[in-house]
Order: C-alpha cells, then sequence, then structure tokens
C-alpha cells in the first residue's frame, strides 16, 4: 500500500527535539569517553598531537601478534560457527525428530549466558588435568597430557564456536523453516538425493542467514574478552586482552588508549559490513544486535 | 524431510546428538560436577559436597551474586529507559538523519566492552566528575553496553506494529501522552519485557568492561568468578557459575511468563 | 445522536518527496451524505481521506470540516472517527473498553461512557460481546466494533477507508447492507467512504467522486454517474461500458443528434459541448442492449462471437462491425449459436456521448 506509507502525523513535527534527552546520555557516557581515547592516544599524556604513540604500538611484537591472532581467531572461529550451526540447523530443521524444537531452545539460551562459561568448561575437559586427558593417561599410559591445545589459538577458537554458534543457528533456523516442505519433497520425487538438495535448494535459501549470521560472528569473536581471559594462555593474546593488560597491569594508559583506537576501529568496520548486509539480504536476521 | 531411509536418518540423529552432547551439553555437565566436587584427582571428581555453595552464597562469593543482581536490575531498567525513549523519539525523524542516529543508538553494542570500560576509567579519574572507584561507573558502563540491545528490540517492535493503532486513537481524540500510555506502550510490552530479559543476562555476564572499572566494594559474580578460578578455587569458581547461570535463567523464566494481553506473533 | 457537518477539499495539494500524490483536489461533501471516493489503487483517493484525518499533510489547500479550518489542527483535535481495513481494534482491551477509548481520551464524564458504549454497540448488533477480547471475534464482528468505536466519540464526520476489503465476499454483502441501515438510522451522519469497489459506492453512495493519477476525475449523484458518464475512464471504472467509435452527423429532434457508426446511422442523446463532425464514442451498458424489437430506432447488426452462461443470466460476445460488443441478459431459453447472426437494438436514452480523452 504506497499509500498507507505516507504517513506523516502532524504531531511528529514537533517532537523532533525529544531525541535529545536520550542523545545527551549517549554522547556524555559513550562518545565523550570514547573521544578523549582517542585524545589520550594522540597526545599522550602531554598535549602535543602527533602520531609517534601509535608508530611506538605498530613496532612492537606484541601489538602485532595480537593483532594477528584476533584476526584469525575471528576469522577460523566465525567459519566454525557457520559449519556447526549449519550441520545443526540442517539436522533440526530437516531430519525432525520429537524434542528437536526444545534442542534449538536449549541452544538459544547459551545466548543469554556468558562467554567465559565455555573457557571455564574447557579448562575441565581439554585442561592438562581434564576429564579427556586423565582418561588417556589412565587408558594408554601417556606420559604427558596428549591433548594439548586448550592453550593455544585452537582453545579460544573451539571455545568461541560453543558460544556464538547461536547467533548463526537462530537466522537459519529461521530462514530453513521458510523453505516449504514440498520444495523438498518435489525434488526428491525427480530423484535429488540428500546432498544434491543440500547443495541446490537449502544452500541458496539459507545464504542470507550464513552472511548475516557469519559477519555477526566476526564482530562478535573480534570483541571477545572472557574466553581469553579465562584460558589465560600466555601465548594468545588478542587485542581487547591487551587494552586489558596495558591498562590494568602495566598502568601504560596510553598504550591502552592507541590500541583501544585501533580495535574500535576494526569492530566499527567490521559492524558497518554487518549492517551492509543484513540492509542486502533483508531484516534483523540474528534478532539481537 | 531430507533423508528417507532408516539408517540415514539415525545417522544424521546421532552425528548432531554427539555434536550437541560434546560442544553444549558437556560444558554445562562438567561445571554442574566440578560445583560439587570435593576432590578431582581422577578422571571424574569424587566426594561429593555442597561446600562450595554454602562458600558461594557466604562472603565476598555471597556479595557478588547480589552486586551483580543489583547491577543487572538498575542497569536493566536504565537501558531499558534511555533504548525505549531513544526508539519512541526517532520515530519523528526521517531520512538520512534517521539512519544516522539509528546507526548511533547501535554502536555501543559493536565497540569492545574493554574499551568502553578503558573510555570510562579516563573520562571519569578526572575533573569535572569523578565516578572511579565508586559504583556508579559500573551501573554507567553496563547500562551503555546494553543500551543499543534494548534499542533494537524496542525499535523492532515499534516497526512490526501497525501504524493503525496509533492513528486510529489519535482520531479518537488520544493526545501524544494519552496515546503513549494507552496504546504504544501496551502494544510494545512483549518487546519491552523480552528487551529487559535480554538486558539483565547480557549484564549479568558482563566482564570486559566491569573488570577495567569495578572499585573494590562492588564485584560482580563474573569479576568474582575470574578472581576465584585465577587463585585456584576452580570448583568455587564452578559453584558461583552455576549460581549464574540459574539466577539469569530464572529471571528470564519468570520475565517471560508476564501476561501481556497482546497476543504473541 | 450524532451531528454532522460538511467536509470541503479546497485546492488540496499533496506531495511526497517530489512525486504529487494528490493534485489540486477540491470537493464538497454535504452534511448527512455518503459521499463515496473510488479509484484504482494508488489515484490518491486514500491520501484524500488521510488529508482529514490530519494523518498527512497537504503541501497547499485548505481542509475544512463544517465551517472549522482544520488544516493545522492535529488529528485528535477534528472530531472525526475513522475506521479502517483492517479493523485496527486495540488487542489489548476488551471491546468495551474499545469503544470507550475515544470518551476516556476526550475526558468524558465517566457516568456517560457506560450508555453511551452499550448504545453504540447496539446500534451494530454487538452489544452480546462486550466482555470478549478482539481476538475472539471474526473478522465482519471486529469491524462492526470498529464502526462502533468510531461512532462512540460523535464524530462530526465519520472517514471509512477500504472498510470492507479484508472481509470475504458474502460477509461484504451483508455489511454493505448494515452500513445502509446504521446511515439511515443516522442520517445526520455525514460519511466518507473510501473503497476501489464500485459496487460498494454504488450501493452506498449518495454522491461518488473518481479519481484517477491524484486527480478528481469526475463526480455527481450515483445514479448520474452510472447512467450519464462523463468521460472514458468513469464509464469503464464505474460498471462495464460498451464504446463505439462514432462521428457526430448533425442535431435530430431536440436534445437528440444523428451519429454515424460505420455506415449505420443512429439518433442518441446530445452531448453539451460535441459538435457535429466531431469523432466521439458512444457508451451503452451492456444490460442496456438487447436483441431488437420492432419499436427500436437503433439497430446494429452483429455476429455471436461466444455466448456464457452465469447462472443467474446470459452474458454474449458479439462483433459489429469490428467491434467487440457485450451484452448482458436474464437467461436465454436458446441461446443463439456461436457465429449466428444477432440484430441488436437499444433504446435512445441509454445511450452516452463521450468525448476521446
Amino acid at each position: 500500500m504506497s499509500e498507507a506509507a505516507l504517513a506523516r502525523p502532524l504531531a511528529a513535527a514537533g517532537g523532533r527535539l525529544w531525541i535529545l534527552p536520550p542523545l545527551l546520555v549517549l554522547t556524555g557516557l559513550f562518545f565523550y569517553p570514547l573521544s578523549l581515547i582517542a585524545t589520550q592516544a594522540l597526545t599522550g599524556d602531554g598535549t602535543t598531537v602527533s602520531l609517534d604513540h601509535f608508530a611506538a604500538v605498530f613496532r612492537s611484537g606484541l601489538f602485532l601478534g595480537a593483532l594477528w591472532h584476533t584476526a584469525w581467531i575471528a576469522v577460523a572461529a566465525s567459519a566454525g560457527c557457520l559449519m556447526l550451526g549449519f550441520a545443526i540447523a540442517l539436522v533440526l530443521s530437516f531430519v525432525p525428530f520429537p524434542g528437536a524444537k526444545e534442542i534449538a531452545r536449549f541452544i538459544d539460551t547459551f545466548i543469554a549466558l556468558p562467554t567465559f562459561l565455555a573457557a571455564l568448561a574447557f579448562t575441565f575437559i581439554y585442561g592438562s588435568a581434564g576429564v579427556v586427558n586423565g582418561a588417556l593417561v589412565e587408558l594408554f599410559g601417556f606420559e604427558t597430557p596428549p591433548v594439548d591445545f586448550l592453550y593455544s589459538p585452537w582453545g579460544v577458537i573451539l571455545a568461541e564456536i560453543t558460544v556464538y554458534t547461536p547467533f548463526v543457528l537462530r537466522p537459519l533456523m529461521a530462514a530453513f523453516s521458510l523453505i516449504e516442505a514440498s520444495q523438498i519433497e518435489v525434488a526428491s520425487s525427480l530423484g535429488a538425493r540428500a546432498p544434491r538438495i543440500v547443495r541446490q535448494i537449502i544452500l541458496p535459501a539459507a545464504m542470507p542467514a550464513l552472511l548475516a549470521g557469519g559477519s555477526l560472528c566476526l564482530l562478535l569473536t573480534v570483541n571477545e574478552f572472557g574466553i581469553v581471559l579465562f584460558i589465560g594462555a600466555k601465548g594468545v593474546i588478542t587485542l581487547p586482552l591487551l587494552v586489558y593488560d596495558k591498562a590494568i597491569q602495566e598502568f601504560d594508559y596510553t598504550a591502552a588508549c592507541v590500541i583501544a583506537v585501533i580495535n574500535v576501529a576494526l569492530s566499527l568496520s567490521l559492524y558497518l559490513v554487518y549492517r551492509a548486509v543484513i540492509a542486502r539480504v533483508g531484516g534483523r536476521n540474528a534478532g539481537v544486535v | 524431510m531430507l533423508v528417507w531411509s532408516r539408517s540415514g536418518r539415525w545417522l544424521c540423529w546421532s552425528f548432531a546428538a554427539a555434536l550437541i552432547a560434546a560442544v553444549y551439553v558437556a560444558p554445562l555437565a562438567i561445571i554442574l560436577a566440578a560445583s560439587f566436587a570435593g576432590q578431582w584427582n581422577d578422571v571424574l571428581p569424587s566426594m561429593p559436597t555442597g561446600e562450595h555453595y554454602l562458600d558461594a552464597v557466604s562472603g565476598a562469593s555471597g556479595e557478588a551474586l547480589w552486586t551483580s543482581v543489583v547491577t543487572g536490575v538498575v542497569a536493566s531498567a536504565l537501558a531499558l529507559l534511555l533504548g525505549t525513549w531513544a526508539a519512541l523519539a526517532l520515530r519523528a525523524h526521517t531520512g538520512l538523519l534517521r539512519r544516522i542516529l539509528d546507526l548511533l543508538f547501535f554502536i555501543p553494542s559493536a565497540v569492545p566492552s574493554v574499551s568502553v570500560g578503558l573510555g570510562l576509567l579516563v573520562a571519569f579519574s578526572r575533573p569535572p566528575i569523578l565516578l572511579n572507584g565508586t559504583s556508579t561507573i559500573v551501573f554507567i558502563a553496563h547500562m551503555i553496553l546494553i543500551s543499543a540491545f534494548t534499542y533494537g528490540n524496542v525499535s523492532a517492535g515499534l516497526a512490526r506494529m501497525s501504524p493503525d493503532f496509533e492513528q486510529i486513537a489519535e482520531s479518537l481524540g488520544a493526545r501524544p501522552a494519552y496515546r503513549l500510555r494507552h496504546v504504544t506502550i501496551p502494544l510494545i510490552l512483549p518487546h519491552l519485557i523480552a528487551a529487559f530479559s535480554l538486558s539483565f543476562a547480557l549484564s549479568m555476564g558482563e566482564l570486559g568492561a566491569t573488570v577495567m572499572i569495578y572499585p573494590p566494594g562492588w564485584v560482580t559474580l563474573p569479576v568474582g568468578i575470574f578472581s576465584l578460578t585465577d587463585r585456584g578455587d576452580v570448583f568455587e569458581g564452578s559453584a558461583l557459575t552455576i549460581l549464574l547461570i540459574l539466577t539469569t535463567l530464572a529471571v528470564l523464566i519468570g520475565l517471560s511468563r508476564i501476561p501481556t494481553k497482546v497476543a504473541p506473533r | 445522536m450524532t451531528g454532522g457537518e460538511g467536509i470541503s477539499f479546497e485546492g488540496i495539494t499533496v506531495a511526497y518527496r517530489g512525486t504529487v500524490v494528490l493534485s489540486d483536489f477540491s470537493l464538497q461533501i454535504q452534511r448527512g451524505e455518503i459521499m463515496a471516493l473510488i479509484g484504482p489503487s494508488g489515484s490518491g483517493k486514500t491520501t484524500a481521506l488521510r488529508a482529514v484525518a490530519g494523518f498527512v499533510r497537504p503541501t497547499s489547500g485548505r481542509v475544512r470540516i463544517g465551517e472549522t479550518d482544520v488544516t493545522d489542527l492535529p488529528p485528535y483535535a477534528r472530531g472525526i472517527g475513522m475506521v479502517v481495513q483492517n479493523y485496527a481494534l486495540f488487542p489489548h482491551m476488551k471491546i468495551e473498553d474499545n469503544v470507550a477509548f475515544g470518551l476516556r481520551a476526550q475526558k468524558t464524564e465517566t457516568g456517560l461512557i457506560a450508555d453511551r458504549v452499550k448504545e453504540c454497540l447496539r446500534l451494530v448488533g454487538m452489544a452480546a460481546y462486550v466482555g470478549r477480547f478482539p481476538r475472539e471475534l471474526s473478522g465482519g464482528q471486529q469491524q462492526r466494533v470498529a464502526i462502533a468505536r468510531a461512532l462512540a466519540v460523535q464524530p462530526r464526520v465519520l472517514l471509512l477507508d477500504e472498510p470492507l476489503s479484508a472481509l470475504d465476499a458474502q460477509i461484504r454483502r451483508s455489511m454493505v447492507e448494515e452500513l445502509a441501515k446504521l446511515h439511515r438510522d443516522l442520517p445526520n451522519l455525514t460519511v466518507l467512504y473510501v473503497t476501489h469497489d464500485q459496487t460498494e459506492a454504488l450501493t452506498l453512495a449518495d454522491r461518488i467522486a473518481i479519481m484517477k493519477d491524484g486527480r478528481l476525475c469526475s463526480f455527481g449523484p450515483s445514479h448520474g454517474l452510472y447512467s450519464r458518464p462523463p468521460n472514458r475512464f468513469t464509464a469503464e471504472f464505474l460498471g462495464r461500458a460498451n464504446l463505439l467509435p462514432v462521428r457526430i452527423e448533425g442535431p435530430a429532434e431536440v436534445g437528440l443528434v444523428r451519429v454515424r457508426f460505420g455506415d449505420v446511422g443512429l439518433t442518441v442523446p446530445a452531448h453539451p459541448t460535441l459538435a457535429a463532425g466531431a469523432e466521439c464514442l458512444l457508451c451503452i451498458r451492456p444490460h442496456d442492449l438487447r436483441l431488437a424489437e420492432p419499436h427500436h430506432g437503433n439497430r446494429l447488426g452483429a455476429a455471436v462471437t461466444h455466448v456464457q452462461w452465469q447462472g443467474d443470466h446470459h452474458v454474449l460476445t458479439l462483433d459489429c462491425a469490428g467491434t467487440v460488443l457485450r451484452l448482458v441478459s436474464a437467461p436465454l431459453r436458446e441461446p443463439p449459436a456461436q457465429g449466428a447472426p444477432f440484430d441488436l437494438g437499444f433504446a435512445q436514452v441509454d445511450a452516452t456521448l463521450i468525448a476521446h480523452e
């Protein structure tokens, strides 16, 4: 109804200023502090503006390592979320069984739970004194714990996959519920087997949800802090953790601010990508951000 | 039905069951087991005990639970007010300005929480406003971080509501305030409740910003759990984690039971 | 119980992002009349109604309700009642609270509200449903409640925006009758009725305004507009029309002209502006064409191309010197065969000359 879309309430004309109070709160408590971070990153503790602090940070191996870890952990974890999410959604939606809905809801509640939960659990399961290693040592008599990935980037990646897969699963289940069962029945009746149906019917329909969920995962994994902190591996430092270390452990606020500025810039670019993706494929698919 | 053969279906189900069990059930189960563990020298913990829960509800840990609940309720209420107000007020704007404002209100959800904490630390450790070392700064951090989620949730609710309801109300003589109170708010009530639930859950689990700014007297659950596990008290940390999960779920379930009269969509 | 007022549109133009959706629209609606505003979608009819309600701000022009210029008044101060296609009953309120909504919003004395609600629900036959919630009612029942809700505030004008479009055909027919009865009960109520359904308009409206591309295309008393359409769009939008290309030859008796269609001469009512020599169209409604009888002065030779039986009537498609004609008649005992010759006749008064556009 194009005519109905022309709703232009007269009353709204006088209501434009109502946006100011929340905008002021947001500015004072969020944008102003962010701007101070940028200022401190540029001036340090003095008053002259220079890029020296940035240059110093970029020369440090610690920072470059953190940047590298952040990027590849995020990419690998997001890819893992997409694969795990797609596999689970496929079974729950298209090979249904009684209780499939409840399982989907159970996984969905992980969205509401703190992320460090996965890291904590993983130390019990895969840690050097954890269940898996304990069992293997007992069974096969290894000298040292054989499963040793937890304190490498893989530990972080696996924990992030656990925590962020629900963000892919939610839009995927919604997208799958829109595929008519008759489409798949017709394809089956024409002789298509499961792999072909997945490739030619389900995957194209899932593409928007995969794109939206994947870009959201990328953003969330770049920003992830709790998992990295809880696993606490010496060699696995990401940008958020480095900001924390610099500010809280070393009291080097200027370096912390420089790294925070770079981290925020990275996150905002990813967020803009995410917005562009959902604007393109339609809807706020994850229903969260 | 994608897989027609009986054996194929069972294969799919076992595969999915194994995945879900390994990725989702095992972590919760192991934390639960650890929270009751008297000792853990073999493969599995032994000598079950409720001691860790006693420790968790008393002393510093007990305070952390209380601190988190208070922080969650206050910050979520403030964020709900901020986000709802913004979502409602934004409707008076159109075009590019509206898109920019919309983006601004979403941005707190996009930046790393540690940076938000750092920003507050830098901004409020100096005049004119000194908040460093107070619990207020924790409320502020949580409110700002979750306000984007309440804003998003309420905006989605408003966008889904047919404009006819408000227009009919207005045509019948309802002034803006009356219309807001009797039509708009009741109609988006399910979204307000959902927004509050999500906010509370996020606040309960917030770590990145809190760990940057928390004052000695205002230790939230995640920070408390971290310091426990960091110094090796993993069993008490697990008990506290279970309490965090239970509190969050209890509030989520409780809120989802509130009758709203508006049929769910 | 409801005191009505007229509505005037005075040169209303509405533009939205550079697109003109309503262009210099002027129309007077009398107190107590039902004016139907009809046209295809995108013709601006809904925009015109929303300009009265106050949800659309005209770029130029004034809207008056009675003597009051309401152009700059917010919707809540205009004293209107409005009913929309999807009912828009407040889902969180019982039926009685829905109907009472406007009264409470306008701070009517509490003691008066209950009686007024009861009265309005009785008027639409929904008095037994006060305690229900909207989702417990059928579409037709919900729309009746929506009408009661609009009437409860004693509106100066009632705006109906496609009120029956969401209902299925059978309920729609009975609702049209109920609306007609409602207006007999409330003869002072001024109603602006927007619809794309010409049957609803012809059944209900005292006068009809037809819109096209944001402009008023024609308006007048319903019967006159149907039997003497002023232009081709009106002829084809309001009912079905056979249009024969003709040329005016010259005057016949008083008020009549002779026209030529191919090599046939016909005598039809004169057109106020078209003179001898003009090429124009002759409009004859399908039900005004019939098998020629001796008294018919106007006759056309045609051939049957198709016969269709639709239960209570027959539709014949005919070819008349290359022009396709449609004839509707009561069921024929012996319908003509396809290809059979068919002599057509029609009465002089049933034909209307229309200028080419």
